[in-house]
């Protein structure tokens, strides 16, 4: 018996170009689930809820999953080859994210290149946490060795004592106020006064911004977070096997962790040292992007993000939040659906809020608070907090395929 | 200088930890020489034997060049703050009685940094701090607390 044989492929000599996630690649289909302050429903429930929307979105059959990837907090002692049990999956590739709110887009773009590497087809990328204010305080106080042996005996204050000492600095050092970074969450408040999903969606001015009570000075109360349960999801596959108008392809991205080493509050982070490298291979620049989606545990991190990724110079991110109005329909699209500020903050689920929503909003169907002419946006992860501050970062930019 | 609302850092009518319930470190090979040190007053610091350099929290190796030949000195217990926060929610109820809590980031004079609770004024930046050592401090707190220099 005789084969057809294939006429050789001209491989290109390993290394010869960066490993770019993306190309062909990229989201087809998001889910996410209401917000709860306190809910009966277990996190096995949610994260079905927002599987099953991100599988509809996408308009693929359940079994063309084969690749399952999840980011959560409170999901232990069960993981992510649990959840192919609980879901009726039979997967190739599972994934359990480590880093916090920087793992969700960590997590997608590891299923990029699961799928480049013909480990998956199909990867259904999961992140949430059902927990609520108490449940915080108390993952907070054993969240890991560092910051449970050397950080909790001194009633830290959880991440709010931790960001106090960040922001203060940042503050001290560049003169930023309180009056600059409340921009930052009145823009996303107004965006969420048109998304019924979020939490918080009372009006807030900049005043009720400054007057909110203290929290561990120089946060406040609209510094914070509501944490709360719910879960996000998206699917990622090969952009041929969906129509045109449900993908979303990924251009380039990196994630960087515990960069600098051996600093308890430094006022920057792993994404300054891809910053450069994420617009090149993407192929755009700043001036491009139609939206962002930052990681906004508080208004301070989104600050710094907004330097380390280039929107200003190091330092100088006070004068650029005076310059912009950071709702949906502003100079600068930041939090489009009010970010972890105003929807509240789903545990590991808050790493993942800023992907489905850049989603949304690049298939046009962000409704009430979509962006107009949304071609383009960047989504960036930030967490897993240490002795000091959040030591992941991660970033992607994504357009309408 | 006192202000109100500030824990003044002293009772006497606690005679033992126990009493405040605070949260504890737990305590292993890594970590014991630090902790008992501060039991006894002391703040004790690694210094990688190979590299030189201070490291702090307590590893059980050099996080700079990775030997496992580490030692233990006593710092002097004086430092700076670098910057801080003043905690008027703790996340641990035992905390509750005491706030605002003032926690730093306090450079010590070896060149390594660490978060401590300042006792007795608000702290600013730049204050020069010392190590608390009296017994009823060190009976009471779990980790090392500093005092504005006098």
């Amino acid at each position: 018996m005789t084969h057809a044989t294939n006429p050789p492929v001209q491989a290109e000599p390993l290394g010869s170009k960066p490993a770019q996630p993306g190309g062909d690649i990229g989201i087809v289909g998001y889910g996410q689930t209401t917000y709860y302050k306190k809910t009966d429903r277990t996190l096995i429930g949610l994260l079905a809820d927002a599987a099953r929307q991100a599988l509809h979105s996408s308009g693929l059959e359940k079994n063309s999953i084969d690749g399952i990837s999840v980011c959560s907090f409170v999901l232990p002692p069960d993981n992510a080859v649990t959840l192919a049990e609980q879901f009726g999956l039979s997967v190739g590739w599972a994934y359990y994210g480590t880093a916090g709110g920087g793992g969700p887009v960590a997590a997608v773009l590891n299923a990029v290149r699961a799928i480049e590497a013909g480990h998956a087809s199909t990867v259904l990328c999961l992140a949430g946490d059902n927990y609520d204010i108490a449940g915080h305080f108390a993952l907070m106080d054993m969240f890991s060795v560092g910051l449970s042996n050397y950080g909790t005996p001194n009633g830290f204050g959880g991440a709010n004592g931790l960001f106090g000492i960040v922001q203060r600095k940042h503050m001290e050092t560049y003169g930023t106020t309180r009056e600059q970074l409340g921009k930052i969450a009145v823009g996303q408040r107004r965006s969420a006064q048109h998304n019924p999903n979020a939490l918080l969606r009372g009006p807030m001015t900049l005043q009720d911004y400054l007057d909110a009570r203290v929290i561990a000075d120089p946060i406040c109360l609209y510094d914070c977070v509501l944490p709360c349960a719910g879960a996000e999801a998206v699917i990622v596959t090969a952009l041929d096997r969906v129509d045109g108008s449900r993908g979303v392809r990924t251009l380039s991205g990196f994630e960087h962790h515990n960069h600098p080493v051996n600093e308890i509050a430094p006022l920057r982070g792993g994404w300054e040292l891809f910053r450069d490298r994420l617009f090149e291979q993407a192929g755009v620049g700043h001036e491009d992007l139609d939206f962002v989606q930052a990681y906004d545990d508080y208004p301070i991190m989104v600050a710094i993000q907004l330097e380390d990724l280039g929107f200003c110079k190091k330092g100088e991110v006070g004068a650029f939040l005076e310059q912009h109005d950071f709702a949906f329909d502003g100079s600068f699209p930041l939090n489009t659906n009010g970010g972890q500020l105003s929807c509240g903050q789903s545990g590991a689920g808050g790493g993942m809020i800023g992907l489905t929503e850049a989603v949304r909003q690049l298939r046009g169907e962000a409704g009430e608070f979509q962006v107009k002419k949304a071609r383009r946006g960047l989504v960036s992860g930030y967490g897993m907090v240490g002795y000091g501050h959040g030591l992941a970062s991660s970033a992607v930019i994504l357009e309408q395929a | 200088m006192m202000k109100k609302g500030i824990d003044s850092g002293v009772q006497t009518n606690h005679p033992n930890k126990a009493d405040y319930g605070y949260p504890q470190p737990v305590r292993s090979p890594d970590n014991a020489v630090y902790l008992d040190g501060w039991k006894e007053g002391k703040l004790m610091l690694q210094k990688c034997c190979e590299c030189k350099k201070p490291i702090f929290f307590p590893r059980p190796m050099c996080p700079h060049c990775w030997s496992d030949q580490l030692e233990w000195i006593q710092s002097t217990g004086r430092g700076e703050v670098v910057s801080y926060s003043l905690i008027h929610r703790p996340n641990h109820p035992s905390f509750n009685d005491e706030v605002p809590i003032a926690l730093a980031e306090i450079v010590l004079d070896e060149g390594v940094a660490l978060l401590a609770r300042v006792l007795e004024a608000t702290p600013s930046t730049g204050m020069k701090v010392n190590l608390a050592t009296e017994s009823e401090v060190t009976s009471r707190y779990p980790l090392p607390v500093f005092r504005p220099e006098t």
